[in-house]
């Protein structure tokens, strides 16, 4: 598998669902994975042993820095102290892209154009890096209502299946 | 007005709730949990985590890295 030199700066959401539909190992088609402190700590929580999956070496790591510009944006999005930590460290680390499920923390990444997807974007990108086929991401897409906490309208999951198959 | 509805919520997450409310950060729990629907509510708007969805499909199936 060939890596990207993307450098991965995880929040919670997209850790803990694709821990949920055992899936994690798509996140070893990039450079590193850097899970913020504070992260860390909220996936313990939820999913004790998503953290040490075999295949990835998650690199737990505190921001250095803290950015003016991140701060700002904490009481306009109400951005929660993993999601802050995880922009602070984006903001130090070149190259990255930061993964959260967070419709907040998503807006404030791009008004700091902080290149910014969740975890559909993840089970998707495994088709276009052949990590998985079609088949094997429309299963994982269909089993997202019954084994992950990633809320999506049944509809729109429907989109995106739809948009799976007609895919070249 | 309000009305009362009834839930589950997992117990652990529940003593995270009340021991806040324990330490003073919120006056009782339904306050808490009132506090809490407004801001997912508020934060969570459908049209834009529509948009995102999307972004992830054209990066996912059509992206660079």
């Amino acid at each position: 598998m060939a890596k990207t030199n993307t450098i991965v700066i995880a929040d919670a959401g997209p850790i803990i669902h694709l821990d949920e539909l055992d899936s994690l190992a798509l996140l070893a088609g990039f450079e590193k994975v850097i899970i913020p402190e504070t992260v860390c700590h909220e996936v313990q929580q939820h999913r004790p042993f998503a953290l040490s999956h075999p295949k990835i070496k998650f690199i737990r790591q505190r921001a250095d820095s803290f950015s003016a510009q991140v701060n700002a944006l904490i009481p306009i999005y109400t951005l929660h102290s993993g999601e802050q930590e995880a922009l602070h460290l984006c903001c130090e680390v070149s190259n990255s892209l930061l993964l959260t499920d967070d419709t907040a923390a998503r807006l404030a990444a791009k008004s700091l154009n902080i290149a910014v997807h969740g975890t559909l974007g993840v089970l998707l990108r495994a088709i276009r890096q052949q990590l998985l086929s079609k088949s094997q991401v429309i299963d994982l897409l269909q089993s997202i209502p019954s084994q992950t906490t990633l809320h999506i309208r049944p509809s729109l999951l429907q989109e995106v299946i739809a948009e799976v198959i007609k895919m070249k | 007005m309000l009305t009362a509805i009834e839930t589950k919520i997992p117990d652990q997450l529940l003593q995270q709730a009340q021991d806040m409310v324990n330490e003073g950060w919120m006056i009782n729990i339904d306050t808490l949990i009132i506090e809490a629907v407004r801001r997912y509510v508020e934060s969570h708007q459908q049209i834009l985590t529509e948009r995102f969805i999307r972004e992830d499909i054209e990066w996912g199936l059509h992206g660079k890295d």
